[in-house]
Parts: structure tokens; sequence; C-alpha cells
């Protein structure tokens, strides 16, 4: 019974923990603007980041190491040094972008303006990184994301016409004033955010610290393969709030207000309180999980003591990357910058660190010094050499893309 | 041996990689130093896709401002979700118009670009004004609501 307990509850962490800043304004804005012709790619990154978080925890459990532990082990100094930088950025930029979304989803609430509300956010979450338990974390926001389910009630209760939207899923559906060039940019965008590399950093730092064996890897791919797809069917959900409400009265999405007003209009007040709440326990557990992982990559790196289970005082070193991180993105938050603007930037800067996070996983997943009989078979292999073309040709084409399209401008 | 102590062939091809990267450095600056200027000439297909893009911007956020009032005056949601949605709304807007008669309109443009800025400033003074309805929790002034379908017309129409 307990371990069903903890089947259900690992699938229901995941799901909640599946959308963060980055999928929920990325889903809207091109909801809004492409309806629900690129849906595909939220598959199509739910998919990859399933082989991939797969590959990185069955490492973590058979190994008892995590990902910057082994890459740096096992492809140099060097190789390990450019993977640690170039994800490191992309997570920190993320860090910013989630902390900002908290006080955005506050200031929803009290009309506070955020920048007045970042530094407590700030203080908050690392208190939370600082005295919470790692369960307490994971489980409790993962849980209360849940609330974003909301979005998928709402599209019920709003009516639209499924058949329409079901047409919309073909990329020939494109709305002829979007460009091509427009509409691949919110592609490599909406696949940034769908794999983004903190979570399989997370995950598999999350697994070496609740001290996975061989004997997880069934509740972890429970986890995996049940959990990421509902999870991303939030996203679908969001998405398609968007197309329903937004796209016919020509409503593009630059706010997280505007995010939730789909709810608002297919539920009501009990409803938009819910999402927001959902909004709230999104960003505030991303935020989290960001935090972490930029102590967990650099710590990991350089060698020295790291995690939740190990005393404050003897991973003080670990602890102050935490802080410091926190400092950093409370810092660039309060310059004034669009907290919308750095999410916008980090989905496509994480479609190009992809390569950098994903290929040293998949080289480490076949090698038998570390995980013996557990190394990839030839599915996963398969799937996971596709997976890096995929990765390698939206990395190149992110910032030519940025640049003719002026960010999506069009 | 050169008088750099390096051999001389090796010195003859680090003066012609020299004389290349200095080359390409003048031809790049060449390029980008036109587009550096504070005010940039005026240029018609420019001034078109900034007038489509702030013209579309605009029409967004009235129609924004718009649906937050009718889901406040239907009560779902709550005045301060409402207050932030059509304050972001008035400040996009806003910035919508200032990207546009900040750059300065060609010559053949001139009584289009007078039309259009007209249009987009009635269009931030109605989001403005259904921002301070949304302070004043009044949402159902349905002389605004038309005003604002009205305006975000006009802004599609004058859209290219």
């Amino acid at each position: 019974m307990k371990r069903y307990f903890a089947v259900l509850l690992g699938i229901l962490t995941a799901i909640g923990g599946f959308v963060d800043i980055g999928d929920l304004v990325t889903n809207a804005q091109v909801g809004a603007r492409f309806g629900t012709s690129l849906v595909w790619v939220v598959l199509v990154g739910v998919v990859g980041i399933c082989v991939f978080a797969e590959m990185s925890g069955r490492i973590a459990a058979v190994s008892h190491r995590a990902t910057f532990d082994l890459v740096r082990e096992r492809l140099g100094p060097r190789m390990g040094l450019l993977n640690l930088v170039g994800s490191m950025l992309v997570t920190l930029l993320t860090f910013i972008a989630e902390i900002g979304g908290v006080a955005l989803a506050l200031q929803l609430v009290g009309s506070v303006h955020h920048l007045l509300v970042v530094p407590f956010v700030a203080a908050a979450v690392w208190i939370v990184l600082w005295r919470a338990k790692f369960s307490a974390i994971e489980n409790v926001l993962g849980l209360l994301g849940l609330a974003l389910i909301a979005f998928a009630v709402a599209l019920w209760q709003l009516g639209p016409d499924w058949g329409e939207l079901a047409a919309g899923l073909s990329p020939a559906e494109k709305p002829a004033a979007e460009g091509w060039a427009t509409y691949a940019f919110f592609a490599v965008a909406l696949f940034g955010a769908a794999m983004t590399p903190y979570e399989v950093f997370f995950f598999s730092s999350g697994g070496v610290e609740e001290r996975w064996t061989s004997k997880d890897i069934g509740v972890m791919r429970a986890n995996v393969f049940i959990g990421f797809p509902l999870g991303g069917l939030l996203s679908v959900a969001i998405a398609a709030c968007a197309a329903t409400v937004f796209l016919p009265e020509g409503i593009a999405v630059e706010t997280l207000g505007q995010v939730g007003l789909p709810v608002a209009v297919g539920l009501g007040k009990i409803g938009l309180a819910v999402v927001v709440l959902g909004f709230f326990a999104a960003t505030f557990g991303a935020a989290c999980e960001t935090g972490l992982s930029t102590g967990y990559s650099l710590a990991q790196y350089f060698g020295f003591p790291w995690g939740k289970y190990v005393r404050p005082r003897e991973a003080a070193g670990f602890h102050l990357i935490l802080l410091i991180a926190t400092v950093i993105a409370a810092g660039v938050l309060l310059t004034g910058v669009d907290p919308i603007m750095v999410t916008e930037v980090s989905v496509v800067f994480s479609a190009i660190a992809l390569p950098l996070t994903y290929f040293p996983i998949l080289v480490v997943a076949n090698d038998p010094d570390y995980l013996g009989e557990h190394v990839n078979g030839p599915v996963a292999n398969a799937i996971g050499v596709v997976y890096l073309v995929v990765i390698t040709v939206a990395a190149l084409a992110a910032i030519p893309l940025m640049v003719v399209t002026s960010m999506g401008q069009g | 041996m050169s008088r750099t102590g390096r051999p001389a062939p090796l010195a003859a091809a680090a003066g012609f990689r020299g004389t290349v990267l200095t080359v390409a450095l003048v031809g790049v600056v060449g390029v980008l130093a036109p587009g550096c200027g504070i005010v940039s000439r005026p240029d018609a297909a420019a001034w078109d896709q900034q007038a489509q893009r702030s013209l579309t911007d605009a029409a967004s956020q009235v129609s924004t401002a718009r649906l937050a009032l009718e889901t406040a005056a239907e009560r779902r949601t709550w005045p301060a979700y409402a207050t932030v949605v059509v304050a972001k709304a008035e400040e996009a807007a806003g910035t919508a118009e200032e990207d546009l008669a900040r750059l300065q309109a060609p010559p053949q443009r001139a009584d289009a670009a007078a039309t259009v800025l007209d249009l987009l400033d009635e269009a931030v003074s109605l989001v403005a004004e259904a921002r301070a309805h949304a302070v004043e929790g009044r949402y159902d002034d349905s002389a605004l609501l038309d005003d604002l379908d009205r305006i975000a017309g006009e802004l599609e129409q004058a859209a290219p």
C-alpha cells in the first residue's frame, strides 16, 4: 500500500511540477497567436524530456551519483566546464524568471507592484531552500501545482468547437497572418520550455538526495512516463484556452494576468483563484528547483558536499551558492527588467543549451562502468540519438530565428 | 629571420592574416555604422512595418482591457486582478504608441503617420480611461465598452 502511495504521490507531483513560468507564458502566447497548430511541439518536447529524465534518473539510481559529477569524470574537465557554464547560465536565467513569476502571481492578488514583492519572494525562496525538507518542497509545491488542472476544466466549460480545435492541430492550419519564421521561432521556444535543462539536473540530483537504488527504477519510470505526459497535457490545455478566447479577439499574450483570463471567462472567480494558486505553486516550486539546480551543478562539478540531506554546516559552499544565486536573481529583477521578457529569453536560451545538457547524459547512460546491466537499450539509444539531432537543429536555429523575427514579433 | 624574430614565411602569413582581419573589421564597421545613428533615416518599409506592429499591439491591448472590464463586470475576477490586467494593457499600449512616434516618418508617409498616431493616441486614452474605471470599480460603463470595441476595430482595419 505504501509503495502504491509513493507511486501515486510521485506521479501527482510530477504532473503538478511539470509546468513553470516558461510553460505558462509560452503556451499561452502560442495558443493566442497560432491556435493549436504548435501542439505537436509540446508532444515532441514531452517525449524528449521523458527519454532523458528516465536516463538521468536511471544513472542516479544505479550509480548513486548525479549528472555533473559523472560528466566531469567521464568527459573530462573541459567538456564538463562547457556543460557547466552553458547549463548553469540558463538555469540561473530561469531562476530569475521564476522568482519574477512568483512576484507577478502575488501582484494579481493584491495589485502591489511586483518590484515591491521581489525582495520578499527572494527571501522566502532562500529560507525554504535553506530550512525546508527536500520532500516537503517537492511534495507540497508539486501537489499545489495540480491547481493548474483548472485550465483543462475551464477549456471544457468554454465549450470550444472541438472539431475546429482538432483540425487546427495540423501545422498547415497556422494563421495566414503569421510567417513561417515566426512559427519556427515559437516552435523552438516551446521546445526549449518543455525540455528545460534544470528539469533533468533536479530530477537526477533529487534521486541521489532521496537515495534511489536500482529497486526504485520502476517507480521512477512510472513518475516519468505517466506524470510528465499528464503535465504536458496541462501545457496543451493552457494553449487551447488561449486559442479559444484570445485568437478570435486578436489578443497577444504579454502578461501573466492575461494567461489567467480564459479561466475567469470559463469558470469565474473561484476557478481563477485556483489558477492563481497554481501560478504561485508552479513558479515557487520551479524557483526552488532552479535554485537547487544551480547549487547542485556547481557543487557537483567542483566536488564539494551538496544537498538538502547534508547539514548546512557541512555543505556550506552549496548553501552559499544558493544565497548568492538568490541575491543575483533579486538584484536583476530589481533593475526593473520585465520578468516576462526574462522568461521569453530564458526559454530560447534553454533551447540553445540543450545539446550541452543532453549529449553527456546519453554518453554516460551508455557506459557500463557506471550503469552495468542498466545501460541504454537499443530503443532508448535510437530515440536518444534522434532527439540529439532535433535538439542540435533547435539549438542552431534559435539565435538566427530570434534575430530574424525580433523575438517572435514577426 | 624577420625583425619580429619569426621565420620570414610565418611573419608574412601573420602579416596577411592581419591585413585580412583589418579589412574584415573595416567592412563590418562600415556595414554596421549607419545603423548606429541616434535618429535613423526615414524609410517607408521600416515605418510601415513598425506602424503595423504598433497598431496590432494596440488593438490587442484595447481588446484585453475590454475583456478584463467585461469579466470584472460579470464578477468573474476580483478588483485587484482586473486593475492589474488593465494597467498592464495601458502600459503596453503606451509603449506601442511611443515605438512608432519615435520613428521619423518618411515624407511619403506624413499623412498616414498623422492618422495612425492620432488613432494610437485615442486608443491609449481609452485604455487609460478603462484603467481609471477599473480602479474605481466601475466595470459596466457601456459607452466605454462600445468605444473600446470601436477603436479595436479601427486599429485592426488601419493595420496594413
